[in-house]
């Protein structure tokens, strides 16, 4: 809401600078967004005030509530508004039928209106600077009380109402053409103002274009109504919109004032439009009126929570200032809230009340005692170290993707989707970080940057059985280009699977894990060049060079490889307790066997392991070689194995008997040999 | 072989040893002489060996003159093996020097994010002063983001965060609030903790994204006061910007929290909204079965993103999201 500052002058005398007036309300919790100058031809100098006012305080959304604010910051003395009672002329007799969410419905005809006349200067200006548009004499005076009260007003053509008004809830079928003229469709929950044919009005909310006020109008019907707010909240928020009425009837307008709002509408249009003037129709539900709640105060609770030590003498005279009328003991005071205020329920609201008027800056400060507490570090900390460590650098996507990059790379097959996604290309909640990734890559590949590792640590989304969608921690890494940097020391070399390999199992030695290896993993990956890894037989990552068809489509000749880990799996590392190494010397045998090109090395790895015996200390897969002097169909894979005992040194001879085992059982179940 | 033949023999060994050992240039060659003198198979050996053909009483004498024909020669190979190190090591001095300026191997490692070293050095605060660090599903229902936080249906706070919903049911955390109220369903009181991650709104220009990262804080104690809600906040902004910072607290709302409050810092002459705090809303403990008799609490809030906008000077926020690496190498 923004107004002029010399408004204010009409209910307090305030000599200090707007600057001052910005910086009180600011302090008090009516948040100032800033104010700009204005010479006005009518009032002299001038600023606007612009205020973006928390929902709590609906009391403040009108220039006399502002004002009322004010004079309790100041000390000062309110001025109520006045008004010059219009005599009527002739008996009413259009009548009102309220209901409890409407408890109060004040109507009141004017007849013979000249709509030609024009908007009195003080009035059009006033709404100009509060950023209103001018439409005619009526409309902008019910605009202008609105802002002047907080109380909103609607004008009917009286000669389009048939027969008596009914304030009730919206039928099963029912639909309305607002001012604005969009059609909306009521459902039950909504409250209507309708005539005995049909309905007139979104109640608290906008005008209907069958009865609305139009060049032609010659009589209206002005309604001043008070709508509880639970019927008000959402309903216009439901359709796509608020208006300045909603927004006041959801936080909740003074139900003391809507009689006062008639009569100052009655007096300024009078002034303006002229008319004959009918006698005020006031139906109320006195019982459905919001009771006047009494809150009770602990002052000594509300000064061990504010760290104060507030006398009960000043906060009698905070609440009597704010209208609470503070009775009861000294120490616990009972308060009565007024009708304007919808946000003083329960004790701590009259503590916020306290502190905002000692003002939150001269309460007291002390410091938070520590607390010693043992620390634990994250596995997701201890990831990010060991990957920096690896020379990759951390990246922070967004969790929403594509629904394209969420088929190649989604693995869940009932995706997570937002209902009402941001843009196209963010409708959906990402089930891999691999998308996000490959982007970043290429943003940087064009910035030319041409070696790359990058990752990311984040939650991924899917559907599993249940409605509600599950998330996993994971862990997942780009690398592309070459090894080391283009150092005139070293010479480049491209990365490859084993980089990445490598990268997996430097994270895994940080946690209690077993991870193993299998070939193959999804479609984005070459088939040829990519694994899924497991812990135990527990699926938890993958691993591989980004498919020849993805890197087509993005243009590229170079492998990209991938891996990915799911962190729930691994298990923090237990503390790692001393174990006695051995002081007996170790003796190194190499081997190199030819086997079949298909074997892996790892089944040649286990199958040694198996026969090493237990004093097989190490196993070091050292070469891998094809080509001159091997047979097509194989490769010769060179281990070297070292043998050391704990409780002795080893013999030559008997290690010379491990190895013809272990030759044996390669040629037997490996068909393989050694090389000679 | 008589003492005098052996005697000849002796001192041309010891010329010829001499002269050899001499002439050695390098310690190769001058091992391979020491071992044609002294070596298993060596002069020297041989004559040892022939002592045996000596008359008996002779032998003691030609055995003393052999030994010190060993000794000689050790000494001069000796002297001759540090006289050639001695030339190697001045040779190396010498001739050696490289290009001290040629550049560096250069230190491989990568970067963190500075939206995780920010959290980081926000959570190294907390977590000295005994605070634990909650951490929470980023998919929530609507009881933990908006009802068990104090917000009912269609109430215009709803308004004050821009929700996503997903299809088939919950929405996306707009707060990380929704793990203080998971931390207080599970443990009991005290608390004292601070809930990292990544939250949502549906908000986008300039000085929005759709996500960001935000960290709340949490105290359940006998007596929490608003006094310590000040100080803490204070002592943390100053331990975040490393100087001493003006810090100023006004009234503010959030249906959590009652009194609620905003927090600025003096920022180039300027308030800057920094942090949302107040005392915890009663109804939120009860909810949880906090005994609000017994105990109070306050929470905080503040989006990471701008705290390391402002630390370090970042000008746009959406560069968090770019990855752009000559953003994060810069961190």
């Amino acid at each position: 809401m923004q107004f002029s500052r010399n408004w204010l002058k009409d209910f307090i005398d305030l000599n200090i600078s707007t600057e001052d007036i910005c910086s009180q309300l600011t302090m008090a919790g009516v948040e100032v967004d800033g104010y700009d100058s204005f010479n006005s031809k009518l009032t002299g100098k001038d600023s606007i005030i612009k205020l973006d006012i928390t929902p709590n305080r609906g009391d403040c959304f009108s220039v006399y509530g502002v004002a009322r604010e004010l004079s309790v910051i100041n000390n000062l003395k309110l001025k109520h508004p006045s008004f010059k009672p219009i005599k009527s002329s002739f008996e009413e007799d259009i009548k009102i039928k309220v209901c409890k969410e409407a408890p109060i419905y004040i109507g009141r005809s004017i007849k013979k209106i000249n709509l030609k006349a024009k908007t009195l200067p003080l009035v059009a200006e006033r709404l100009t600077l509060s950023d209103q548009k001018l439409i005619d004499p009526v409309v902008d005076i019910t605009n202008y009380i609105l802002l002047e009260l907080g109380q909103p007003l609607h004008a009917f053509d009286r000669d389009k109402l048939e027969g008596n008004i009914n304030v009730r809830k919206a039928k099963r079928v029912e639909s309305l053409v607002l001012l604005d003229d969009q059609e909306i469709n009521l459902s039950q929950d909504c409250l209507v103002i309708s005539d005995e044919r049909k309905p007139i009005a979104f109640a608290g909310i906008m005008g209907g274009k069958n009865t609305s006020v139009s060049p032609k109008t010659n009589s209206i019907f002005l309604e001043s109504a008070y709508f509880k707010p639970s019927v008000i909240r959402g309903r216009a928020r439901r359709f796509g919109f608020q208006t300045d009425a909603s927004i006041r009837f959801e936080r909740g307008v003074d139900y003391e004032i809507q009689t006062l709002a008639v009569e100052r509408a009655s007096e300024i249009l009078h002034e303006t439009v002229g008319g004959d003037f009918g006698t005020i129709q006031e139906s109320k539900l006195k019982k459905e009126l919001p009771k006047a709640r009494k809150v009770s105060l602990d002052l000594d609770r509300a000064n061990m929570i504010l760290g104060t030590n507030i006398t009960s003498l000043k906060a009698k005279k905070y609440l009597k200032g704010l209208g609470m009328d503070p009775k009861g003991s000294p120490r616990k005071l009972d308060l009565t809230p007024p009708s304007w205020r919808y946000d003083i329920e329960i004790e701590a609201d009259v503590i916020e009340e306290l502190a905002r008027l000692e003002g939150y800056d001269s309460l007291p400060t002390r410091a938070l005692e520590p607390k010693l507490k043992i620390k634990s570090e994250s596995k997701e900390k201890v990831i990010s170290s060991s990957l920096v460590s690896q020379g990759f650098s951390e990246v922070i996507n967004y969790s929403f993707i594509s629904e394209d990059d969420e088929i190649v790379f989604g693995e869940s097959k009932k995706m997570v989707e937002v209902e009402n996604p941001i843009s196209q290309n963010m409708r959906f909640m990402r089930s891999s970080l691999f998308p996000g990734l490959i982007n970043t890559f290429i943003h940087n590949l064009h910035n030319g940057l041409e070696s790359q590792k990058l990752f990311e640590i984040g939650s991924v989304f899917s559907h599993k059985k249940s409605k509600k969608p599950s998330e996993r921690i994971r862990v997942s890494g780009l690398i592309y280009g070459d090894v080391a940097s283009n150092h005139w020391l070293d010479k480049p070399r491209k990365v490859n699977f084993y980089d990445a390999k490598g990268v997996i199992e430097k994270i895994v030695s940080n946690f209690d894990a077993a991870i193993n290896f299998k070939p193959k993993s999804s479609d984005f990956f070459h088939p040829g060049i990519s694994s899924t890894i497991y812990n135990d037989s527990k699926e938890i990552g993958q691993l591989g060079a980004l498919s020849p068809n993805i890197l087509r489509k993005i243009g590229l000749k170079e492998d990209v490889f991938l891996f990915s880990l799911d962190t729930g799996a691994l298990k923090t590392k237990s503390l790692q307790k001393f174990t006695q190494f051995s002081k007996f010397p170790s003796i190194q045998r190499d081997l190199s066997f030819v086997v079949d090109k298909d074997l892996t090395s790892h089944e040649l790895s286990i199958l040694i392991r198996g026969k090493g015996g237990k004093d097989l200390n190490s196993l070091d897969l050292f070469d891998v070689y094809e080509g001159k002097g091997i047979e097509e169909s194989k490769k010769s894979i060179a281990i070297s194995l070292t043998w050391q005992s704990s409780k002795g040194t080893l013999l030559d001879s008997d290690i010379d008997k491990v190895v013809e085992k272990i030759v044996n059982s390669v040629k037997k179940e490996l068909d393989g040999d050694l090389r000679n | 072989m008589d003492l005098k033949s052996l005697k000849q023999e002796i001192s041309i060994l010891k010329s010829e040893s001499s002269t050899l050992i001499d002439s050695s240039n390098e310690q190769d060659s001058l091992d391979k002489t020491y071992k044609s003198f002294l070596g298993k198979s060596g002069e020297v050996n041989l004559l040892l060996k022939s002592l045996g053909s000596l008359p008996q009483e002779k032998r003691k004498e030609a055995g003393m003159l052999l030994n010190q024909l060993k000794s000689d020669i050790d000494k001069s190979y000796s002297d001759k093996t540090s006289l050639l190190s001695q030339a190697e090591n001045e040779l190396r001095l010498g001739n050696q020097k490289i290009d001290i300026t040629l550049p560096s191997v250069p230190s491989s490692d990568g970067s963190v994010h500075p939206v995780t070293q920010t959290i980081n050095e926000i959570s190294e605060f907390f977590e000295s002063i005994g605070f634990g660090i909650e951490s929470g599903p980023e998919t929530e229902t609507d009881y933990y983001n908006f009802e068990a936080l104090n917000v009912p249906e269609d109430h215009p706070a709803k308004d004050m965060h821009d929700t996503f919903y997903l299809k088939d049911s919950g929405l996306l955390r707009t707060h990380t609030s929704p793990v203080q109220i998971r931390t207080m369903e599970n443990k009991n009181p005290p608390h004292r903790i601070i809930c990292p991650g990544k939250v949502f709104r549906k908000d986008s220009d300039l000085t929005h994204t759709p996500m960001f990262h935000q960290i709340e804080g949490l105290v359940v104690e006998e007596g929490a006061s608003f006094a310590q809600l000040k100080g803490l906040l204070n002592d943390f902004l100053e331990d975040f910007f490393g100087r001493e910072v003006e810090l100023r607290f006004r009234p503010s709302y959030f249906p959590f929290t009652e009194p609620s409050a905003e927090a600025d810092i003096k920022w180039d002459k300027n308030w800057l909204e920094v942090l949302g705090c107040g005392m915890v809303h009663p109804n939120v403990l009860e909810m949880v079965g906090v005994d609000t008799n017994k105990y109070s609490g306050f929470a905080f809030g503040l989006g990471v993103e701008r705290m390391a906008m402002l630390k370090y000077d970042i000008p746009d926020l959406r560069l968090f999201f770019e990855n752009d690496y000559r953003f994060l190498k810069q961190f």
